[in-house]
């Protein structure tokens, strides 16, 4: 029996550990997502001052807990929040990447949540990709409604992360290259539990929306420039 | 663009701080619900089917392995390690923030 079973709080089992990809998948990965997180950086160069500085953290800091929640589900799964598409509609999508990517790396050097030699993949999965296609569809639909784009964000955001992590087991040795079992179970699996993951992350949006609707540019410009 | 362009008042900041606090504080009982249901995630699934689990290898266990203390209660364990890494988040996010702002 391997140990995330005997973990009480095993979060959302995306993190891929050491020996399920092959080593040259993984280091693509990791160019792929350094590359991409030097760039980010560069782009959110200007869109922080000392005094909104700790904005950052706090929402790195509450991803980090939120993803501490695992809710249970009866019949033999459990879902919880991971938020990159929240970050992304929050802070932007250059600053939530860094964001997520700061949670996701704490979580393998410290809990050993998630491999060493494929932390640059677990990265590219939640922090690149989720970011930035849950970031993409909510500016895609957000002129519609905002809810409804947070919702959908949230969802197919956390799916595509799954289906960018499947493509790299199913292309590896350990999974026995089969993609078609990986990329099925997989996406199939984080489609239906990425709906309480566009749930709260609509609900959440609400939320803060509401709280602070001057945190929305994008999707209050009228309001904030009346 | 953005939160990052506005100013965050201290009482937004407290509320903020609060309720991580409170999300940081009920962790232990999720938990301790998470572990009376036994669950498997779409990746462990898609593992045991292609036979994967036999690769798997821990170079890194972690400071605070699977969020938990070797020896002590694991309830005791998911709180120290939801307190330790909630804190440790918001310092490194907030010193590449920093940076990010120089």
């Amino acid at each position: 029996m391997r140990k995330y079973y005997l973990s009480p709080l095993g979060p959302e089992r995306m993190h891929i550990p050491d020996g399920f990809l092959d080593l040259w998948i993984a280091v693509v990965c990791a160019v792929l997502a350094g590359g991409t997180l030097v760039a980010a950086a560069r782009r959110a160069d200007g869109d922080l001052t000392d005094t909104t500085a700790p904005v950052l953290g706090i929402v790195a800091a509450g991803l980090f807990a939120a993803q501490l929640l695992n809710w249970p589900i009866p019949g033999g799964t459990s879902a919880h929040f991971v938020g990159g598409a929240f970050a992304a509609i929050l802070l932007g999508p250059h600053l939530g990447a860094l964001c997520v990517a700061t949670v996701v790396t704490i979580q393998a050097l410290v809990f050993g949540d998630g491999g060493l030699v494929v932390l640059g993949a677990n990265v590219l999965n939640m922090a690149v990709v989720e970011v930035y296609v849950g970031y993409a569809l909510y500016r895609l639909l957000a002129g519609h409604n905002e809810f409804v784009a947070a919702f959908v964000a949230g969802w197919l955001g956390i799916t595509a992360g799954a289906v960018a992590a499947a493509l790299q087991l199913g292309a590896s040795s350990a999974f026995a290259y089969e993609l078609v079992t990986t990329v099925s179970i997989m996406g199939i699996g984080h489609l239906l539990l990425g709906l309480i993951e566009g749930g709260i992350t609509a609900v959440v949006y609400r939320y803060v929306a509401d709280a602070r609707p001057d945190l929305f540019p994008t999707a209050t410009t009228t309001e904030v420039a009346a | 663009m953005s939160v990052a362009s506005d100013a965050w008042d201290r009482s937004w900041v407290r509320r903020s701080l609060l309720a991580i606090g409170a999300l940081v504080a009920v962790s232990p009982l999720f938990a301790w619900a998470a572990g009376r249901v036994g669950y498997a995630e779409p990746l462990e699934n898609a593992a045991e089917r292609t036979g994967a689990m036999a690769h798997e290898v821990t170079y890194n266990p972690g400071l605070l392995p699977d969020y938990t203390i070797p020896g002590v209660d694991p309830l005791v364990g998911t709180f120290v390690s939801a307190v330790v890494g909630t804190a440790l988040t918001l310092v490194v996010a907030t010193a590449i923030a920093r940076l990010l702002a120089d």
